[in-house]
């Protein structure tokens, strides 16, 4: 029993964890140079500003683009381990939403207003982390097509217009707005202030969840293993005998 | 009948022998023949120009023109009446050489006892034979007494003013057998007999009294006139007559004022080495006046403090005007003691042209001014009574361009010299509405008022006479003026242009005031090129850089940076790009419905998206929370009743 409780189970290969890795401080990095750069008087801003000295402003605009660099080719990379890698597939077919996910939400929010015991059983990913990914998907994409035109203002000023710009910056303003707070109350909820997984979730760290995690979070995905893990026994046994 | 004819034959006679005896007396009384018993005598020997004789070894003429004897006085004498002992017959006719005494018959002159030519011979004076009736001798007495007294100075009085007016020797020194040497006391007295006026003028002159109260070397007439060279009163009063006593220093020693030495510099002035006609541009006379000199303390001296004006306006008649109507020149004209005259800042004697004078060198007129104006002695308040810092002028770049030897503005510069006056005053060449013509002299910044002519800004300034109106100083500021690019400088860095430009553009009374387009603070702010100057950028675009600076216009007008046609290129300079952008819709937009609907309402619907969309991610883990906690609870409680059941069962 006690074996079966120290159990790992892998969540993030290598792979996929230095793809967060890249995702999360170049999210972070872009996130507060970004707003650095939309309230220059925030008492941080002009602290780090200080400690820059005449050039922080220019500094903080490479460090931006920097950023959104190492973000726009993690998420291609991302986009090449999707279609060439088996794993790659099994994950954006894990991630895709299904009719389950629907009856999942009516069914936790039914269990978090008491009208059922039962909580629903999430399998690899709940519409939680599916939504969280689609969203960041959407956000990629919209930042960095806006973030490109503002960046190559002198390419794009001619094509989208004096108002293009002004509507490529209040996208790329609001765009950021949500997606911080996205990550802040969404993703960060999950994986750090969720009582279950409290201080912090470090799949992302070793790449592995534990026996108890599996069974809170994901039960389908660990019976499947398990079911798998049986079936292969069952093939050993088989050959065994 | 025949002794009736007899009878009347001897009345004939009678009466012929009458008449030819009378006839006969007539022609014996009245002829030079007959005369000639006497002086014709002498004559016929004397009216020999050749006749000579000896007299004590030298050989001495003895001719009289019997001509002119015959025309004298003393035709009617006889020689022998004057040259007694005399006789005809003997070689010399007189071997006791005995004087001719002229007091034997005119013993009744009057002489002075101290006449100076008692001791002269009536001869010198009125010749031995031609003597003639006073009458005719006194027209031509002047030459007579210049006859001897040849001295140069004595000499001179025939090119004199008294020789031209027929003013005569004995005018002056009495005459006749009065004669007698003037003294200098004297000649108030006798100067005074024809110049009434002249002489009741200099009555309490400094001079005067100094004579009266017993100083001896008081200049009297002669000694600034002259005695006999006496010319008309300019020449003769060159600043030398002065100056003879007036550089003594041991007369005036010291060097205060008043002294030789403070006099002295008179001698390297401008009034003094400046020739007007021959002549120096200004005496000392022209000054402090010829007769009537009086202490400069005193208020009714010519060279007083509050007679200044008057005295300096009579050659500097223009610049006094200026002056007079200048703030100086009404505090003068008050009274006011603390308001300078002419002399204050040019000097007295020394006084030089402002070009050449080292004390209005650029320079050091700015120390001249700041003489007065410092903030200790004379708090300098400005038209609208605020307390203005005066010597932060020498922090300005003004000064700083001064000082590295260029030729830049100081105090006279802007503000006018002698006609130098309030900025509330609208002839003041620092009034609101002048100030752009101030600064843009010839010489001085030409070209940016050139630019600035024809501007939104000058336009309401001097067209529309608006009051708020930015002229150079609105943004330049005006004494501690500092160059663009220097730090001091609130427009040589983006954000104090920006804030700077807001004063006014970010006002709510005057945007409402001019009906200036409001939010433009706003929407620069948040826009990139604000956002980048709040954040430190030294390169992003401030206002200026689209609106330009003195030339700004608004773009409505096709001579503007913003206006649609130029747009492209303005800001093409930073961005190659917008050459061939065509700006369809405002730059200065705020996301407001009537500025910009697509942006308001693309703002609004991501303002809903994140609340939808936040708002909901927040319940639901809210929920979570809730749940896994109530969850807990139950858990533990459901463990503590197992375990208190195993306890109380081993029990």
């Amino acid at each position: 029993m006690s074996a079966e409780k120290d159990k790992k189970y892998l969540r993030m290969t290598l792979n996929e964890r230095v793809q967060h890795f890249l995702l999360l401080t170049s999210f972070i990095t872009l996130v507060m140079t970004g707003f650095a750069l939309k309230y220059p008087e925030a008492v941080w801003v002009s602290w780090v500003r200080s400690l820059f000295g005449d050039f922080a402003f220019e500094i903080r605009g490479t460090v931006h683009r920097v950023a959104a660099v190492v973000m726009i080719l993690d998420s291609f990379y991302h986009l090449i381990y999707i279609t060439f890698t088996k794993r790659g597939r099994k994950l954006i077919i894990d991630l895709w939403f299904t009719k389950k996910d629907l009856t999942d939400v009516i069914g936790t929010i039914k269990y978090y207003f008491n009208r059922t015991n039962v909580k629903p059983k999430y399998g690899r990913f709940c519409y939680i982390e599916k939504s969280e990914y689609w969203a960041l998907v959407w956000g990629n994409v919209v930042m960095g097509v806006t973030g490109v035109i503002l960046w190559f203002e002198n390419t794009f000023l001619p094509v989208v217009s004096n108002i293009g710009m002004d509507i490529a910056t209040a996208i790329h303003f609001y765009e950021a707005i949500l997606a911080s707070l996205a990550i802040v109350i969404w993703h960060f909820y999950f994986v750090i202030y969720n009582p279950d997984v409290y201080p912090i979730n470090k799949a992302f760290i070793t790449g592995y969840l534990t026996r108890e995690e599996m069974e809170h979070e994901h039960p389908l995905e660990l019976e499947a293993i398990e079911q798998e893990q049986q079936n292969t026994n069952d093939i050993k046994d088989k050959i065994d005998l | 009948m025949s002794r009736r004819l007899l009878k009347n034959r001897r009345l004939f006679y009678v009466i012929l022998s009458l008449a030819l005896l009378t006839g006969f007396i007539i022609i014996l009384i009245n002829s030079p023949i007959i005369r000639a018993k006497g002086s014709d005598d002498c004559l016929t020997c004397h009216d020999d120009k050749d006749l000579t004789m000896e007299k004590n070894g030298k050989k001495i003429s003895i001719y009289v023109s019997s001509a002119d004897f015959k025309h004298s006085v003393h035709k009617v004498i006889e020689c022998i009446d004057c040259h007694i002992n005399y006789n005809a017959d003997n070689l010399p006719h007189n071997p006791k050489k005995s004087d001719v005494d002229c007091k034997s018959c005119h013993d009744n002159i009057k002489a002075s006892s101290d006449n100076v030519h008692n001791n002269v011979k009536c001869s010198q004076c009125h010749t031995k034979h031609n003597i003639l009736p006073a009458r005719e001798y006194g027209k031509d007495q002047t030459s007579n007494c210049l006859a001897c007294h040849n001295n140069k100075n004595v000499q001179a009085f025939m090119s004199s003013t008294h020789y031209k007016k027929n003013v005569k020797c004995d005018d002056c020194h009495q005459g006749g057998h009065m004669t007698k040497k003037l003294i200098k006391s004297e000649s108030l007295t006798i100067c005074g007999k024809c110049h009434t006026t002249n002489q009741m003028l200099g009555n309490n002159g400094v001079h005067q009294v100094a004579l009266k109260s017993g100083n001896k070397n008081a200049p009297t007439c002669v000694d600034c006139h002259g005695s006999h060279q006496i010319l008309p009163s300019k020449m003769s009063i060159e600043s030398q007559s002065c100056l003879k006593c007036h550089l003594d220093e041991k007369l005036f020693p010291g060097d205060t004022k008043g002294s030789a030495k403070f006099v002295s510099q008179y001698k390297t002035s401008i009034h003094s080495s400046i020739q007007k006609d021959g002549k120096p541009a200004a005496g000392c006379t022209d000054c402090h006046g010829n007769h009537m000199i009086e202490n400069p303390k005193n208020p009714e001296s010519s060279t007083s403090k509050a007679r200044s004006l008057e005295t300096c306006g009579k050659c500097h008649t223009d610049i006094v005007a200026k002056f007079k109507n200048s703030k100086h020149g009404q505090e003068l004209l008050k009274k006011n003691p603390k308001a300078p005259s002419c002399t204050d800042c040019h000097g007295e004697h020394s006084i030089q042209s402002t070009l050449k004078s080292d004390e209005f060198s650029k320079l050091n007129q700015v120390e001249l001014c700041l003489r007065c104006h410092q903030e200790q002695k004379l708090p300098h308040k400005n038209y609208k009574g605020e307390e203005v810092l005066i010597s932060n002028y020498k922090d300005s770049y003004h000064y700083k361009a001064l000082k590295e030897g260029k030729n830049a503005a100081t105090c006279a510069d802007c503000h006018g010299s002698h006609e130098m006056n309030k900025a509330d005053d609208p002839n003041s060449r620092i009034y609101r509405k002048n100030i752009p013509k101030t600064c843009g002299q010839s010489n001085c910044h030409v070209k940016e008022l050139n630019e600035y002519t024809g501007s939104i800004h000058e336009v309401s300034l001097t067209q529309k006479n608006s009051p708020d109106a930015p002229n150079c100083n609105t943004c330049h500021g005006n004494h501690q003026i500092a160059k663009n690019n220097d730090v001091q400088n609130r427009i040589s860095n983006s954000k104090g242009l920006v804030q700077l430009c807001s004063d006014c553009h970010n006002s709510v009374e005057l945007t409402k005031k001019y009906n200036i387009p409001t939010g433009r603070t706003e929407s620069y702010m948040n826009s990139f090129h604000g956002l980048a100057i709040r954040g430190g950028s030294k390169v992003a675009a401030n206002c200026e850089s689209c609106h330009s600076h003195h030339n700004i216009r608004p773009s409505s007008d096709s001579l503007s940076t913003i206006s649609k046609k130029n747009l492209p290129q303005t800001c093409g300079k930073c961005h190659p790009g917008a050459n061939q952008t065509l700006f369809n819709t405002p730059i200065h937009i705020t996301a407001s419905l009537n500025e910009s609907p697509l942006l308001f309402w693309l703002s609004r619907f991501y303002i809903i998206l994140i609340i939808v969309t936040i708002g909901g991610m927040a319940l639901h883990n809210l929920f979570d929370l809730l749940k896994k906690m109530k969850n807990k609870n139950n858990k533990n409680d459901s463990e503590n009743e197992e375990k208190e059941k195993d306890v109380s069962g081993k029990g």
